[in-house]
């Protein structure tokens, strides 16, 4: 009896064992698992990483010229760093950094305004595939006449 | 009239970390027959594997399928492709698979000595537990980069490599946890009120665990000798110091005590892992798409892990089927509430350590 009260007023004076979040920080181990970064100077648009993303986070616009424009989405990635493994020049084109990412908020539309990009990729691509096809016939129609 | 009385326990519940529900069939105070369903946190998992991701991608996908246990889950995905792949693994990575493994079962088998105490009453013991754990915890975020989804395992080696201030890490944090699993033990096994609680309290014979099936950690506490780990041969872990710890009473305390001291195993495997940690790559390029069919049997910390794995030589899997130990034990966990008193219930609960977003995926 005697022997816990002591040792309850000696736990009145020891450090408290939580961390007091928002006044202190919550310090990172390095090497954590943090946001996607890319560069585009150094990407050569092979497309890699999109296939590979398990939530399917990273997405490519095809433009009509031909480029290709990066759109990543920071909420819906899990950090996994397979795009990273997958890209063919890792920490050039494509990196994780230790950041973490913040909540998002309603402005920021991680759901509906992803789901607009999502669809808008997904027209741009079959646009550009469907404009390609209506090139190609043209390109073997000559073939033959020149092989004769 | 009726001489029985129904008492429900959950879906919602204060002692319960998931949604279960039990109905229990009361005579007085004592129990006389349980029903138990367990479906709330469906997420079709199975079925996501199958339609919606590649199977490259489907090792992230079923690391989802339970917070604690989130490693092997992976691991068990991972071994089933690459067998069928035809690919066997290098010396440190399975080295590195079993390290995580092992620190994911102390971190677990933490967690449940620690609800155990907080159902019986104890909420002191519970914060001390919890706070003793984030040295694993701790050590975890550090190799892998992520608190609790490690996403660390991948199809053909693992994604990190362990450092030597890693090593450092684990080796000093383990120490330090080793100290405090002593004064644990010597808690559970002399504090006369705890010993109320827990001894003689939810006995599981030996008899019983046989007949309706036990596994892991609540058949070992009643003496039935069955682990994956000593049965299959995926993992050198009899060369790393591994013994089957065994209890004979089947009660809570010695389901806790089988827990206690699968820790101080652990611990002792850890230190023999980044002791002796072979070179090698830790990633290796594995070609070819899954073809045919393939089980795998693993470990987690709540018992018998159970994958099935069929492919058709595409990118999409025919079949990913998921046993998880929860679900498993049901038979014998509803066995255990027979004939013992409700307000007991919360704790032999507990003592389960049973995991729903596993069993429902």
């Amino acid at each position: 009896m005697f022997k816990s009260m002591v040792e309850a007023f000696k736990n009145l004076f020891k450090p408290v064992r939580t961390i007091n979040y928002p006044a202190q920080e919550i310090i990172l181990p390095s090497g954590y698992r943090g946001l996607i970064e890319y560069d585009k100077e150094a990407c050569i648009f092979c497309d890699k990483c999109e296939k590979v993303c398990p939530p399917g986070a990273i997405l490519f616009y095809q433009h009509e010229e031909g480029e290709k424009e990066y759109r990543y989405n920071p909420w819906l990635c899990i950090y996994c760093g397979e795009c990273v493994r997958a890209c063919p020049k890792p920490q050039e084109a494509i990196w994780q950094s230790e950041t973490k990412q913040q909540s998002a908020v309603k402005e920021d539309g991680a759901n509906e305004g992803w789901f607009v990009w999502e669809e808008a990729c997904k027209k741009s691509r079959e646009a550009y595939a469907a404009a390609k096809k209506e090139r190609k016939p043209k390109m073997k129609s000559e073939e033959p006449l020149c092989v004769s | 009239m009726k001489k029985t009385i129904q008492i429900p326990l959950g879906s919602q519940h204060i002692s319960l970390l998931e949604p279960i529900r039990f109905k229990f069939e009361c005579e007085n105070e004592k129990i006389i027959g349980v029903d138990a369903d367990v479906g709330f946190v469906h997420r079709g998992v199975e079925l996501a594997c199958t339609r919606s991701f590649e199977f490259k991608q489907v090792g992230y996908v079923v690391a989802r399928v339970c917070g604690l246990c989130a490693i092997t889950h992976s691991l068990s995905y991972t071994l089933a492709v690459e067998k069928l792949l035809g690919y066997v693994a290098n010396d440190r990575i399975k080295y590195l698979r079993m390290l995580m493994v092992e620190l994911d079962r102390i971190h677990s088998h933490m967690l449940c000595l620690a609800h155990t105490a907080e159902n019986a009453g104890f909420e002191a013991l519970f914060m001390q537990i919890m706070g003793d754990r984030e040295l694993v915890m701790e050590v975890q975020e550090a190799i892998s980069g992520n608190r609790v989804q490690f996403d660390y395992i991948s199809i053909g080696g693992v994604n990190r490599d362990l450092t030597s201030e890693l090593v450092d890490l684990v080796r000093k944090n383990l120490t330090t946890l080793s100290e405090k699993m002593e004064i644990l033990t010597g808690l559970f096994d002399n504090n006369w009120s705890l010993s109320l609680k827990y001894k003689g309290v939810g006995v599981l014979t030996l008899e019983d665990a046989y007949t309706y099936n036990a596994l892991g950690p609540l058949a070992r506490a009643s003496g039935l000798a069955t682990d994956v780990r000593a049965e299959t041969s995926d993992f050198p872990y009899e060369a790393l110091g591994y013994t089957m710890m065994l209890e004979s009473t089947g009660d809570i305390h010695a389901r806790n005590f089988v827990r206690l001291r699968e820790i101080v195993n652990s611990i002792a495997i850890c230190r023999n892992i980044v002791d002796n940690l072979p070179m090698g790559e830790i990633q290796e390029k594995v070609k070819g798409k899954p073809k045919g069919e393939e089980i795998v049997r693993i470990e987690a910390p709540r018992g018998e892990l159970f994958y099935l794995v069929r492919g058709n030589g595409t990118n999409t899997l025919e079949r990913v089927r998921i046993k998880t130990p929860t679900f498993s034990g049901i038979p014998a966990m509803m066995e255990v509430f027979k004939g013992s008193q409700y307000a007991d219930a919360p704790a032999i609960l507990a003592s389960f350590d049973p995991c729903m977003s596993c069993t429902a995926k």
